[in-house]
């Protein structure tokens, strides 16, 4: 079934909201910071993309913020950029439903309440470190400061979230058990992230370096975070500027081809890890018109959900941003459809095709 | 610091009160509701922070609803409960 997107919100290391994506994006400008993590040789800088949510005040009162996390905020941020690109704040949410992909889900506020359980004991733990830490903590938060009163739902399977929640937002909208979704993909950056990132891929964490996602044998990933949010109806309400969601795989590409329209321009998810880019190197058809910017978001396993967001800005656009792939200027586009492609560490391919009006 | 003192300012910091200092509630107002504003997981949050910074519990529900009235009352409960 079709998807059409009828309002994106994204924030991110690009900055807030469609405006600095599009910016970021036209200038091909890499806005990372540098994060200091804790090693056994002592600390140890390296880069990050990281997401401001101070947006967000904007739409609610501090009081209204003062238990969401730093997880739940990029979230709940995302979430209300999509529903006001929109023009839907004000509706009536009761037949809304909202689904939530992420990798790596509440990294920071689960390790912050096993930290309390472990140091004080389990009469001692915080609740609110705990209603934080459960894998829906973004859903539950987005549905109470929203008043969304559908179904909600949290799907976390790692790089293959993103395909895996918007299957089930086509089946919702399919069986008409709601009449939109809120959709969204949301990972975090934190500390022991930093830390495993550290211990994984060792020097080259700590250089001073910039993502090369073409160069599949290289490890040249860049830990990022943010969230991205699409508001999707069916695609029989009228045409969409961002275009429709028209079809989601999910297979295994050393098992069987990659199903990749011939037609389409193809958004590529590699972000600089070599154990996905020896996948990419094999499976990637020839002849097929590519474009890759994970260099403008990072390395992070909702990536997906940023490539729906540059896709669906390219057809309102209707121009292909410059990235390694496509060298030179900002161009016309000229192909009705998009497909974002992301490969696994295990050789899990997920596609998600993207076309221009409904 | 007194346990007054003490208690506005993990109350602050520990509920992320960002919009009020400490110096600014009151003694006497109430704690819920229409003074500060706090909730009911607020008072389970204070359950637990009493008990971490005081090592005092909250053993009835009758107990805490009296102590929650205002910093004066949870003052005063810590006071008579405080390991000496």
């Amino acid at each position: 079934m079709k998807l059409a997107i009828r309002g994106v919100g994204a924030v991110g290391g690009f900055g807030c909201g469609l405006e600095a994506l599009n910016a970021a994006l036209s200038s091909g400008d890499h806005k990372t910071k540098h994060v200091v993590v804790k090693t056994a040789q002592g600390p140890c800088e390296m880069p990050a993309y990281l997401a401001d949510t101070s947006r967000l005040e904007y739409f609610l009162n501090k009081r209204a913020l003062r238990r969401v996390d730093h997880y739940s905020r990029m979230a709940l941020l995302g979430a209300y950029l999509a529903l006001e690109d929109a023009g839907r704040l004000d509706e009536d949410r009761s037949r809304m439903g909202i689904i939530i992909a992420s990798g790596y889900g509440p990294g920071r506020a689960t390790l912050v309440f096993l930290d309390t359980f472990i140091h004080d004991g389990d009469g001692l733990s915080s609740p609110t470190s705990f209603s934080n830490s459960v894998q829906n903590a973004a859903a539950a938060n987005i549905s109470i400061l929203l008043n969304i009163t559908g179904p909600g739902l949290t799907v976390g399977q790692l790089e293959m979230s993103v395909p895996s929640a918007l299957i089930a937002a086509s089946l919702w909208l399919e069986e008409g058990k709601v009449d939109s979704v809120l959709f969204g993909a949301v990972d975090e950056y934190h500390d022991e992230l930093g830390y495993f990132w550290h211990r994984f891929f060792g020097e080259k964490a700590t250089a001073d370096h910039e993502m090369k996602p073409f160069e599949f044998d290289l490890q040249t990933g860049i830990p990022g975070e943010g969230a991205a949010f699409f508001l999707l109806t069916r695609a029989d309400e009228g045409v969409s500027p961002y275009g429709c969601i028209e079809d989601v795989i999910i297979n295994r590409c050393d098992r069987s081809p990659l199903e990749i329209p011939k037609d389409a321009l193809l958004f590529i998810g590699a972000d600089g890890h070599k154990q996905c880019g020896k996948y990419y190197k094999e499976h990637l058809p020839e002849n097929v018109q590519l474009a890759c910017y994970t260099p403008i978001y990072g390395s992070l396993p909702m990536g997906p959900a940023f490539d729906m967001a540059i896709a669906a800005l390219s057809f309102k656009q209707g121009m292909i941003f410059p990235s390694q792939a496509c060298t030179g200027d900002e161009r016309a586009l000229d192909v009705n459809r998009i497909t974002c492609l992301k490969i696994s560490g295990s050789g899990e391919a997920g596609l998600i095709s993207l076309i221009k009006g409904n | 610091m007194t346990v007054k003192e003490q208690l506005k300012k993990i109350i602050v910091e520990e509920l992320n009160l960002e919009e009020i200092s400490p110096e600014e509630i009151e003694d006497d107002a109430p704690l819920f509701g229409e003074g500060l504003g706090l909730d009911s997981l607020d008072a389970v949050e204070i359950v637990v922070l009493l008990e971490k910074h005081f090592g005092v519990e909250i053993k009835s529900l009758d107990e805490g609803r009296e102590a929650f009235r205002s910093i004066n009352t949870l003052a005063a409960y810590i006071e008579e409960r405080m390991p000496r």
